[in-house]
């Protein structure tokens, strides 16, 4: 199955730069199992929406706010990403669950079969980032079954 | 003076989330105004002792949305400081990735972030036209909306496959592009590029680019849209239609006065016609007078910004950007400094293009109403009228030409100095840059939204859009829609304005606040 880890948020404010600093963090364990693809999101919003038309499954990683103690990690499906409270109006910098609630009404290709968010709450340790790029490998391998 | 004095919220989120408009409303109209970038960016001081490519990887990621565009700047001031003039080839490919960024830009953020608003219950319910705009720009439901994201999407591959990667390129390098896009590569994205250009002219526009090119005046449009149901039906037709019934042609006048870097390096052998080296022409322009336009007239003034108080303002070049927020509580109140153009305030973006660039339609609404919020969006509407065409005029020379060169070696960068300006989707941006001994000892950034979005100056003087808001009336203060369209006609980015995006779960609704 043809898997993603997309790494969102912003390497220039540290409140956001989680998923940057697992994206660094993989990059050193690269090479990545077969067959897994990694991208550095970071802001591009809306522009990321033809890395989701490909099938398969997408794993992305942010950071949260509010949903998990500061350090932990929090995973989502894309169900609970769409859930989500948030504004569904686009901005400049549309948001995850902005992004998935548009795919269905434009997608070209195919949609993912399956899409989880793995979220970092607040500030984390190189330990976080750590054990969250592992997380993430599993999960784009293995889907969240994976984690077992 | 009758003063409100309650502070109401404007979902200034669709313009990113740290920007607080503060305004004095007298009997319904906005009678003073100041802008406030609330959080600082301090990117000039993250790049000194840097090393001296390293403008080309951190700049592109300060934004979501400008990423090509300043790929460009710093790539054009890193230009000059080697002393290098890419080739054709090159110039043709930086061009196209800019143009599409600015193309997808214009029609995002007129549907999804301006023509949305028309579709705002509260302030447009009885409008005659409020039902259709409903149908055409409700979020994630209207017609247009979905359409708009689903399109724009489309020309993503086009930077793709001149990037080399998506998202992050870094394709642009002092001397010309990294990557040569294959034949068939090329005559993909000329297909992109057609099909796109066939969606903006049936969707948008609602007839040719050469039919729209040939309204050279007020009463022009007026006959174009007498002209046929699918130029009235357009988004461009229902646009004008809406806004004179809004009378956005009557609000956000600002300052008068323009400015444009002038944008799009020619190829030497090209068939798309220009202003001397460039596609589209620098200015300085007093109303509809166009001035020539001289770089070392632009300064920086913080009196009113959070940052050390120097004695005069001074050119890029010789700026510094050291906060410091405390002290002259009240004078002090913005993040953003105050850009100004031989000491005055100027407005960029696309209609100070079309004023500059001399088009007859602009030219017109100015001298007959002056500037306002439907002229200004309207600009950004059919900027792409002038971009598709050349776009396509570029790729068939690189298929041609592809045998040509696509960079000149460029081994190190020596010590020097040199300016990446060129205009981003929402007006002029600036890299001022220096370098020593291979590292970066200078960073200034000037966005467009710092020429709009400025504080006062030492004069006093209001920046563009605080100007622009002053005589707006607000109907209603619990849905101040009249001044969310005078703000977002400049389409607002403060993510490069001041600082980075923050994400997360956070609103990022903004904050109106009406002074006691």
């Amino acid at each position: 199955m043809r898997t993603s880890i997309i790494c969102i948020g912003n390497r220039f404010v540290e409140e956001d730069a989680a998923g940057p600093q697992v994206f660094d963090r993989l990059q050193t364990m690269q090479p990545l199992p077969a067959g897994i693809e990694l991208v550095e999101g970071g802001l591009a919003g809306l522009n990321l929406l033809p890395l989701l038309e490909q099938g398969g499954r997408v794993v992305f990683v942010d950071a949260v706010k509010g949903f998990t103690h500061p350090g932990e990690i929090v995973l989502l499906t894309h169900q609970e990403i769409l859930q989500t409270p948030g504004q569904f109006s686009f901005d400049h910098g549309a948001g995850l669950p902005y992004l998935l609630a548009v795919l269905p009404k434009v997608y070209d290709g195919e949609m993912p079969e399956e899409i989880v968010l793995l979220g970092l709450e607040g500030r984390c340790g190189e330990e976080t980032i750590e054990k969250a790029a592992n997380m993430s490998v599993t999960i784009a391998a293995h889907g969240l079954r994976g984690l077992g | 003076m009758v003063k409100i004095a309650k502070g109401i919220n404007i979902p200034l989120n669709r313009a990113e989330g740290d920007l607080q408009i503060n305004v004095e409303i007298e009997g319904g109209v906005i009678s003073e105004a100041w802008s406030a970038g609330t959080m600082f960016r301090g990117f000039e001081g993250m790049m000194r002792g840097r090393g001296a490519l390293d403008g080309l990887v951190m700049t592109p990621r300060v934004c979501g949305i400008c990423s090509i565009t300043h790929l460009t700047a710093a790539v054009e001031a890193l230009d000059t400081i080697a002393g290098v003039t890419p080739p054709d080839n090159a110039r043709r490919l930086r061009n196209l990735a800019l143009m599409v960024e600015t193309v997808q830009s214009d029609v995002r953020h007129a549907i999804l972030m301006f023509m949305v608003d028309f579709a705002n219950r509260e302030a447009y319910d009885k409008h005659p036209l409020w039902n259709e705009a409903l149908v055409r720009y409700q979020p994630l439901a209207g017609r247009a909306a979905v359409e708009v994201i689903r399109e724009s999407k489309r020309l993503i591959q086009v930077m793709a496959i001149i990037g080399g990667q998506w998202p992050h390129t870094s394709f642009m390098v002092p001397g010309g592009v990294t990557s040569i896009p294959e034949v068939s590569k090329l005559l993909q994205c000329r297909i992109i590029v057609e099909r796109f250009c066939s969606w903006y002219e049936r969707s948008i526009l609602g007839c040719s680019i050469e039919r729209w090119q040939a309204i050279g005046s007020v009463g022009d449009l007026d006959a174009w849209l007498d002209e046929s149901p699918a130029h009235r039906d357009s988004e461009v037709g229902f646009f004008i239609r809406f806004s004179r019934e809004a009378g956005l042609h009557t609000c956000g006048r600002g300052p008068n006065r323009f400015l444009s870097y002038g944008n799009l390096p020619l190829p030497l052998d090209t068939a798309v016609q220009g202003t001397g080296s460039r596609m589209l022409a620098a200015g300085y322009a007093v109303s509809t007078t166009v001035h020539h336009f001289e770089a070392a007239q632009i300064t920086e003034d913080v009196s009113h910004s959070w940052y050390e108080q120097g004695s005069v303002p001074v050119h890029p070049f010789a700026g510094k950007t050291k906060p410091y927020a405390s002290g002259q509580s009240g004078q002090l109140y913005s993040w953003v400094k105050a850009p100004r153009y031989c000491g005055e305030v100027v407005e960029t973006g696309p209609l100070a293009e079309m004023v500059i660039g001399g088009n007859p339609l602009f030219c017109d609404m100015i001298e007959k109403d002056g500037p306002n919020v439907m002229a200004r969006q309207l600009a950004r509407l059919v900027r792409p009228t002038g971009l598709l065409a050349p776009m396509s005029v570029w790729l068939g020379e690189l298929v041609d030409k592809r045998g040509d060169a696509f960079y000149r070696s460029v081994l190190t960068i020596p010590d020097g100095q040199g300016a990446g300006m060129i205009q981003a989707a929402r007006g002029a941006l600036g890299h001022w840059v220096k370098i020593q001994d291979e590292k970066i000892t200078h960073y200034q950034i000037i966005t467009p939204t710092a020429w709009n979005g400025s504080p006062r100056d030492e004069n006093g003087v209001r920046g563009a859009w605080e100007e622009a808001l002053i005589g707006t009336k607000v109907k209603d203060i619990n849905n101040p829609v009249e001044a969310g369209h005078v703000v977002r006609s400049f389409d607002p980015c403060l993510v490069c304005a001041v600082h980075c995006l923050k994400k997360g779960r956070e609103t990022g609704i903004v904050k109106l606040g009406f002074a006691q």
